[in-house]
């Protein structure tokens, strides 16, 4: 197992938000965590990447717990993590911020070959290399952060909403490179509000109500089941 | 008043006030090419170094969002420094001259001034601001401000009981014969700090460009979240770039020994001017610190020349102000938001 | 025995006690503040100096304080303001002859006036460009006043005649007392009025004050005027009493010792500033006069002190006492140090 959540409580100063969560997620594995508005799946999210420590739990990644580990050295066991606000540099070129991305990277080889990676998948972004990312659009920047994402060829990827805000096209662009990575061999964990395709891309799923795991299974068994398609689906 | 009508206002006051400030320079630069090129030389040897401190003072808000008081108190500490070093070395070097060393002794002891800075920089983050850091980030604009007043009462008064009051300087570092520019004698210390001050502004700028520490520094301050999640230790950027600030200031001390010796209270002036440069470029933007540096270099030459001595705060001040009623975020626009609260 | 008076007559001596913001031990320190000039070692000319020194140090901090602990703005140029209606006075006095009574009251006005206008310069920006602002204008001011030797005599110093014809300290000390506790109680009022609840607001959230439909900026400018208008009150006594002004008076250092004093006493408390500045100030004095071989240590040890503060305690003297001393088991003691009576 690449990843395993074990009765995590967490939140912001008293305010509690996660309550007994425990999921895992196998190596290569593809899998989703979907949930109304407010449920606490980017909590979960950022309690995974270090951003936010946990008041209880563990959190077992590649057999070491890295429950309560600062941001940086969990990125630097190589979990990347796309926020949904993408926190980019706004001030830096598109190339400067890929760079950033591979902060952790010291030999500059690598670091041009993860560079070549990424302007392959997105190619928009290597014909803005030098624009400022505070001057992007909002579907570009997205691909930015996930771009960044990747620069340090992380071994599991958090993925939160990588579709919000995108048309149509550019979503299908973006799940098509997810799907990509899928195949490179990187776990992704992916939080999405687009049910029906984050059902459709991952294999297995969680759905997480007021801070709690409710349901779990098969992307294919949730997709069918009569509470998800009430709630989620509107059927 | 309606909206719309305030808004006008608002929007005629700036332009009003942009136009003010943008003719004062005009007239102080023309005022200064009429006045001779003493006027000039001297800016541009003060404005060096003043650039350095307002750096280091820009560097320290933008990054670590500490609106720094003290950084005065480490253009002291720098002076202080190289007059310690300096001194014992020109004494030796009377007894025994040696060319080599001569050359070198101002750069040991302005060397020396930097990495005393550097640690003073360290010690400080280390022992105040990432202890208050630690505690409560509520209102850290206001309450990091106010520690580094109280770490510059400390300091000044320090120097006062462990050195004394009196005037620790040097004559000159380098000597020699003064060269003629433009029919104006400058001395060669003039010249020789003022090729030092481009010099670390010419380096320090590379840094922050082009290595990936200088990068981490400026990610950090953009976004610290962010720079978290690219592996980026935030606590080390800051450490690291209150000793650089630190450090800038310290370096400004000691170039300008010669013209300013060391007392308690030798920063206040610099942190004046340094002040008035970071907040008529934007404070935080470390970008124009060196054209601000000499652009308040030469009002505060001016003033002095065709108003007197004296005048050469409230001049600057009043300007400032001006600056800070009518355009907040500094003439070049400034990387910080939210200078209004409206 | 005083404990026990207030308790008798419980019903009246509460409500007045409620009216001026003060609890039974206020009421005990005030008085102890009244008789002390006559109990030694306070009985001699240099400590009823120094407790002059100390109720002016700690009226100012009551006038800063109301502004750092209510709306969030510090007043860099807080002694600018004091001196210039210092200076406003002095210069009334000595140029027209007028009395220095009255010029206290015209030089408050005149301050206030200047805050005014400074407010309304200074008071839209955010708290630290305003902070700045303030700083510079002092700075300005500072220079303008030693540049204008025609008015001032710039630093060699005015002369200002005083306001009681004695060399005695006493009176002057029971008027800094009195005007000590007629701003504490006036501030309170305010504090405790909807306009406070307003400033209080605003001070926390502003975002959140303004949803609500308070207009920031105006309380700001009310704020700062009050706050101002008592520091040129505070400067023309100040006057009056040295008997001479110079322009060092405006400088920022003096408004880094009544910034310590009031986040040592509490920020937001009002009185902690005040308590705190007579044992804090008699101390300072002592070390002063009797290591005068170490001079800068007893500000090294301000400075010290208001860092500590900041970071280790920063609710100051007022917390300290609310959390620990306030609320003992014993009843009388309780109702003594805290005024809340529990039936
Ligand atoms: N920084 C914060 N401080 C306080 N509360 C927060 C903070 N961030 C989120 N919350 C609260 O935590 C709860 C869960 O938020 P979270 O962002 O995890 O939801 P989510 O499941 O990602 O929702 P969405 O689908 O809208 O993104 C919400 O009620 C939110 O208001
Ligand atoms: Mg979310």
């Amino acid at each position: 197992m690449l990843l395993e959540v074990k009765n995590i409580n967490a939140g912001y100063g008293f305010l509690q938000i996660l309550r007994d969560v425990s999921f895992n997620i196998d190596q290569g594995e593809y899998a989703c965590v979907i949930g109304p508005n407010g449920a606490g799946k980017s909590t979960t999210m950022k309690t995974i990447a270090g951003l936010l420590s946990p008041m209880s739990g563990e959190i077992i990644f590649n057999g070491k717990n890295i429950a309560g580990l600062p941001g940086n050295q969990v990125a630097r066991l190589g979990i990347g993590y796309i926020s949904e606000d993408m926190n980019l540099f706004t001030n830096m070129t598109v190339q400067e911020n890929l760079y950033m991305g591979a902060y952790v990277i010291k030999e500059k080889a690598l670091k041009n070959d993860r560079l070549d990676f990424v302007y392959n998948l997105f190619t928009r972004l290597k014909n803005r290399k030098d624009q400022l990312a505070g001057t992007m659009s909002g579907g570009e920047r997205k691909m930015l952060a996930i771009g960044r994402g990747l620069m340090a060829n992380p071994k599991l990827l958090l993925v939160d909403e990588p579709s919000f805000g995108l048309a149509p096209q550019l979503m299908e662009n973006v799940f098509d490179n997810l799907d990509i990575l899928k195949e490179a061999g990187v776990t992704i964990l992916l939080v999405e509000q687009n049910v029906t395709k984050a059902l459709q891309v991952t294999t297995r799923g969680y759905v997480m109500e007021n801070g709690k795991i409710f349901m779990k299974g098969l992307s294919s068994d949730l997709a069918d089941d009569p509470h998800v398609r009430k709630v989620f689906l509107g059927v | 008043m309606t909206e719309s009508k305030t808004g006008t206002v608002i929007v005629w006051m700036k332009s009003a006030g942009g136009i003010t400030v943008t003719l004062s320079i005009l007239i102080a630069i023309i005022a200064g090419i009429d006045s001779g090129p003493y006027i000039i030389v001297n800016t541009i040897v003060t404005g060096g170094m003043l650039a350095l401190v307002a750096l280091g003072l820009a560097l320290i808000f933008g990054v670590m969002n500490i609106p720094m008081f003290a950084h005065g108190e480490f253009f002291m500490i720098g002076s202080l420094t190289a007059y310690y070093i300096f001194t014992p070395l020109a004494e030796y070097l009377n007894t025994s001259p040696n060319s080599l060393l001569a050359a070198t002794a101002p750069l040991i002891a302005i060397l020396g001034a930097m990495i005393v800075g550097a640690v003073a920089g360290l010690l400080c983050e280390l022992l105040i601001f990432s202890q208050l850091r630690k505690r409560s980030r509520e209102n850290w604009v206001m309450n990091s401000f106010l520690l580094t007043v109280g770490l510059s009462v400390v300091l000044i008064n320090a120097h006062q009981l462990l050195f004394g009051t009196e005037f620790k300087g040097i004559v000159r570092y380098w000597g020699g014969r003064p060269t003629e520019i433009m029919g104006a004698f400058v001395s060669r210390d003039r010249i020789l700090v003022f090729v030092l001050a481009m010099v670390v502004v010419g380096v320090f700028w590379l840094f922050m460009k082009y290595t990936s520490t200088g990068r981490a520094i400026r990610a950090v301050s953009q976004d610290q979240t962010g720079a978290l999640m690219v592996g980026i230790n935030i606590n080390g950027i800051l450490l690291l770039t209150m000793a650089l600030g630190c450090a800038l200031s310290a370096i400004a001390g000691a170039g300008l020994l010669f013209l300013y010796p060391s007392y308690p209270a030798v920063g206040l002036e610099p942190l004046y001017l340094a002040w008035f440069v970071v907040i008529l470029v934007g404070l935080g933007n470390t970008a124009f610190a060196l054209v601000g540096g000499f652009i308040v270099a030469l009002i505060k030459a001016l003033t002095v020349e065709y108003i007197g001595a004296g005048w050469d705060f409230v001049i600057p001040s009043l300007l400032i102000t001006v600056v800070l009623v009518f355009k907040p975020s500094g003439l070049f626009g400034s990387e910080v938001r939210g200078v209004l609260d409206l | 025995m005083k404990t026990n008076d207030s308790n008798m007559e419980s019903g009246l001596a509460d409500r007045i006690m409620d009216r001026l913001c003060l609890t039974p031990a206020a009421v005990a320190g005030i008085i102890l503040l009244f008789v002390i000039p006559f109990i030694p070692p306070f009985n001699q000319q240099y400590m009823i100096r120094w407790l002059v020194a100390a109720a002016l140090i700690g009226a100012n901090a009551i006038a800063f304080d109301f502004t750092i602990g209510f709306i969030n703005i510090v007043n860099f140029g807080y002694y600018a303001f004091l001196g210039f209606g210092g200076y406003t006075s002095a210069i009334l006095a000595v140029n027209l002859g007028l009395s220095p009574w009255i010029g206290m009251i015209i030089g408050a006005l005149f301050s206030g006036v200047l805050g005014l206008l400074t407010g309304l310069l200074t008071l839209r920006l955010r708290g630290i460009f305003a902070a700045c602002m303030t700083w510079f204008l002092g700075l300005a001011m500072m220079g303008l006043i030693t540049k204008m030797v025609w008015l001032t005599r710039g630093p060699l110093g005015l002369r200002c005649p005083q306001l009681f014809e004695t060399s005695s300290n006493l009176p002057y000390y029971y008027l800094i007392l009195s005007l000590l506790i007629v701003i504490y109680i006036s501030t309170k009022w305010v504090t405790r009025s909807n306009m406070g609840l307003a400033f209080k607001a605003i001070g926390q959230n502003m975002e959140a004050a303004r949803t609500s439909g308070i207009n920031p900026v105006f309380y700001r400018i009310v704020n700062f005027t009050l706050s101002c208008t008592i520091a040129g009150l505070l400067g023309g006594f100040y006057a009056h009493y040295y008997g001479v002004l110079t322009p060092e008076l405006l400088h920022t250092t003096k408004t880094v010792e009544v910034l310590a004093v009031a986040y040592i006493g509490g920020r937001g408390s009002l009185w902690g500033g005040a308590f705190i500045a007579f044992p804090f100030i008699i101390t300072m004095e002592l070390i002063r006069s009797s290591l005068s071989e170490l001079p800068g240590l007893n500000l090294i040890i301000y400075g010290l002190m208001l860092m500590l503060v900041m970071i280790y305690y920063p609710g100051g003297f007022a917390e300290f006492f609310n959390t620990y001393l306030a609320k003992p088991k014993n009843r009388f003691l309780r109702y003594f140090l805290s005024g809340i009576k529990d039936s």
